[in-house]
């Protein structure tokens, strides 16, 4: 009887030390939730990262666990971390129960949309137990966004028509249900693919060139955007926003729910408006 | 007259001779079965005989020219082919099939051809769909529209009933005599070998007998050739 | 027969017309706008022109092939030319277009397929002549290869142009362009002149080697010249657009049934039946779900595949 009372305390001291001791090795799945954990200072606990996480610079210096649909399982485990975090829209579902299945805490970050991404980020910082700067960074970009949503829809009487370019042969664009589609609805865009029934539905050019968009924006995702998408360009050629030079090639910031989305809005509306963004390259 | 001579020739596969040292002159309109146990050599000795193979020495020669100086189509207006067995994975239609006998030809016209084979009414079969013994009367109605002067077929009995297998002899011998064509066809059934004016027997590549059949085929040659005692069939004469 | 021939190429003729009109919307060419004009001229006609060179070589390619192989499943895939197009398309992609311009993907493509068919024919060439089952086996390994040093290439990199490669292997029409159908045109002509010249000697070939020889034909000689002439085709209509699947494998079946087997008229029947196929799917691709695309290899099989199976359930048509 002594004996189960001790073992009984042992497990429970376990427990206890398990849930109160911060997690000091990080695997991050994901390029966003890498720049998340390195803005609420919990860079130098990431152990390891997906071959994608190029941001920031010493990200890139973290071993490599492989890609967000194909990590590598063992290269995770021998890494040895007590948390491993992933993301809804990047990681297959049966990773995070492999990891489970192996004793390996995970924590999902389930936002998809621009305004769920501070609470994501709330619940990062609750468990990496970094809760104070998530709660400051999450505070912080609900005001960002909410100023956006203010000053957007006073800025134009009506909004302008804009195409969101994600690859320009064949094209896709940024349908409804995206990063992106909010962040022209903040400022005061019209997103010409808001109709489409997918995210990143390919788009006909036939209806590009009847609708004219008023504005353009190119994800410069790839190293050679100006050259891939120059075919595209030719063909546009009487599409108000090439003839009135209003095609705008945009940094991935805006494509990762992350910290610097909020840079990417700064970005894109710096662009349109002609005044220099605070984040520009 | 002359149709085609096979003048010493010699061949090899790569492992031992196939043919050794093999002569044999075809008169025209003669009718001639090439026998032989399995592995004897016939095939390769037709092949040789239509240039699909080509002699390490010796010369295969029509109408005293040597074979290879032939150009593609006026070979084809000579002598003709007829492999044991033809592929037939293209759905081809009878009526196709007999048409590509005019391709470098210029024998039978194709109705007629398929009347004689006894085809008409299936000419827009498909050449799948046939039994055994018509594919047979389908490509020897395309040899008669083709129309060259010698024929060497391959074992076209094999796998035939005993009735599809007289009826083609009986088909072949029809539409031959008169026209001065020479068969040359390799057969195994030593029933059918009495059918023709010739026969000509190899064993391991080699010549081992040729002459009219009732004075080749010998209980001798029999026991010798096919390793068999000539009581096996009775219903044959045999000289012993 | 006759009449099978006329409705065939009937319905192709009417179909690349209706393309004309139907799109993301109704035009009318002969009362168009000057939008409504662009519109057709520099998206919906080099679209109709490239599908017709894209289908007309997948269609004839097929029927070549099935005789050349003589197997009735070959299509102009299986020689592992769309492989090599590929993997050579995605290293333009990775290099960028820095070098050859907006030629790039196109030109690398063409040249990967080239040279998987070189290759390709040099593994099927013993004692001087292509052998169909080297042929086939070969392009199958070939393929393999290919492909997987394509997918293990697109795993290692993190390269986002590249991981778009799968998009332009599954076919894309949308940005078809008039620079490349002059060419395109020229080597698919090319392509079917000589098929068409060889039709004989490929009738003779689908019968085996020792009855194409007995019927007056080089084998070899024939079977270089229509593997070459395939490998063009396959080489031009995989530059123009990608891989559009199921054309070059379903058509000459169709064909077949209508019209029968002999290549003279199989062949370039195929080539007008393919073409109407690829211009079909293309233009259902751009219409049903407008203004979203369906990649028209993606059409092509949807409606291609429950065909095929209905004609597989006829005895005739197989000949099993």
């Amino acid at each position: 009887m002594r004996r189960i009372l001790l073992i009984a305390a042992f497990v429970l001291s376990l427990c206890g030390a398990a849930l109160a001791a911060p997690p000091a090795r990080i695997v991050s799945l994901a390029p966003n939730v890498t720049e998340i954990l390195y803005e609420l200072g919990a860079g130098k606990r990431v152990a390891g990262v997906t071959d994608f996480c190029d941001w920031p610079p010493e990200a890139k210096e973290k071993s490599k666990v492989g890609g967000m649909i194909n990590p590598s399982i063992e290269a995770i485990v021998s890494l040895r971390p007590d948390m491993v975090v992933m993301t809804t829209d990047g990681n297959p579902e049966e990773v995070g129960r492999k990891l489970s299945a192996l004793g390996i805490q995970t924590h999902v970050l389930k936002a998809r949309r621009l305004k769920e991404l501070p609470d994501g980020i709330r619940e990062i910082g609750k468990a990496i137990s970094a809760e104070k700067e998530a709660r400051a960074l999450a505070d912080r970009m609900e005001k960002a966004i909410e100023a956006y949503g203010q000053r957007g829809g006073k800025r134009e009487d009506a909004p302008e028509k804009t195409l969101f370019v994600i690859w320009p042969q064949p094209l896709i664009v940024a349908g409804p249900s995206t990063t992106i589609d909010d962040a022209m609805g903040l400022l005061g865009l019209e997103n010409m693919a808001k109709q489409a029934p997918t995210e990143y539905p390919r788009w006909s050019l036939e209806d590009v060139i009847r609708n004219s968009p008023e504005i353009i924006f190119i994800a410069r995702g790839h190293a050679d955007a100006e050259g891939f998408s120059r075919p595209l360009l030719e063909k546009l050629h009487g599409v108000d926003a090439v003839k009135n030079k209003r095609v705008y090639y945009v940094s991935d910031r805006i494509l990762r729910l992350g910290p610097r989305i909020v840079e990417g809005i700064e970005e894109m509306e710096g662009l349109i408006t002609g005044k220099d963004a605070k984040g520009g390259e | 007259m002359e149709g085609i001579l096979l003048d010493r020739i010699n061949f090899s596969y790569g492992n031992g001779n196939a043919v050794k040292d093999f002569s044999l002159a075809a008169a025209r309109g003669e009718f001639i079965a090439l026998m032989g146990p399995n592995a004897a050599g016939k095939s390769t000795l037709l092949k040789l005989a239509c240039g699909i193979l080509k002699p390490s020495s010796g010369a295969v020669k029509l109408s005293g020219r040597d074979l290879s100086a032939y150009a593609p189509k006026e070979r084809a207006r000579l002598i003709s082919y007829l492999p044991q067995t033809p592929d037939v994975n293209i759905p081809f239609r009878v009526r196709e099939l007999v048409d590509m006998g005019l391709y470098h030809g210029g024998g039978m016209e194709p109705e007629e051809a398929l009347r004689a084979a006894g085809l008409l009414e299936k000419a827009s079969s498909h050449i799948t769909e046939l039994s055994g013994g018509e594919r047979k009367r389908a490509f020897v109605a395309m040899l008669l529209v083709q129309g060259s002067s010698i024929f060497l077929l391959d074992e076209p009995l094999a796998n035939l009933d005993m009735k599809y297998q007289i009826e083609l002899i009986r088909l072949l011998k029809g539409i031959i005599e008169g026209k001065n064509i020479s068969v040359i066809m390799a057969l195994h059934d030593i029933n059918m070998a009495f059918h023709f004016h010739r026969v000509c027997v190899v064993k391991d590549g080699l010549m081992r007998a040729l002459g009219k059949p009732e004075e080749v085929i010998t209980k001798g040659l029999i026991r010798d050739v096919f390793e068999v005692e000539a009581e096996e069939f009775p219903g044959l004469r045999l000289k012993p | 027969m006759k009449k099978n021939i006329l409705v065939l190429t009937l319905i192709s003729l009417s179909v690349t017309l209706a393309a004309l009109f139907v799109g993301a919307s109704f035009i009318n060419p002969l009362r168009a706008d000057s939008l409504s004009r662009e519109i057709l001229f520099s998206i919906r006609l080099p679209r109709i022109a490239v599908s017709v060179l894209i289908g007309s070589s997948l269609g004839a390619s097929g029927a070549v092939l099935q005789g050349l192989l003589r197997n009735p499943l070959a299509d102009p895939y299986i020689l592992g030319i769309s492989s090599g197009a590929a993997l050579f398309a995605s290293a333009g992609l990775m290099l960028g277009t820095a070098f050859l311009g907006p030629f790039t993907i196109p030109l690398m493509a063409f040249a990967g397929a080239s040279l998987t068919a070189a290759v390709v024919g040099g593994m099927g060439w013993k004692k001087g002549v292509l052998w169909p089952d080297r042929l086939l086996l070969a392009g199958i390994g070939v393929g393999f290869l290919f492909t997987a040093v394509l997918m293990l290439i697109m795993t290692l990199s993190t390269n986002y142009g590249l991981r778009r490669t799968l998009l332009w292997i599954f076919g894309d029409l949308s940005m078809s362009d008039w620079s490349l159908v002059p060419t395109g045109a020229v080597l698919v002509a090319a392509g079917l002149i000589i098929t068409l010249a060889r039709a004989k000697g490929l009738n003779a070939l689908s019968l085996g080697d020792d009855m194409a020889h007995s019927l007056g034909f080089s084998p070899s000689r024939e079977r270089f010249l229509l593997f070459t002439s395939v490998s063009l085709m396959t080489a031009t209509s995989v530059s123009l657009g990608g891989v559009v699947g199921f054309v070059g494998l379903l058509i000459p079946h169709i064909v077949r049934f209508a019209v029968g087997s002999d290549a003279r008229v199989l062949v370039p029947l195929s080539a007008i039946a393919g073409a109407g196929l690829v211009v079909f799917a293309d233009m259902m691709g751009r219409t049903v779900m407008a203004p979203m695309e369906v990649p028209s290899g993606i059409i092509t099989a949807i409606i291609g595949a429950p065909y095929f199976l209905y004609l597989l359930r006829k005895k005739d048509v197989f000949g099993v």
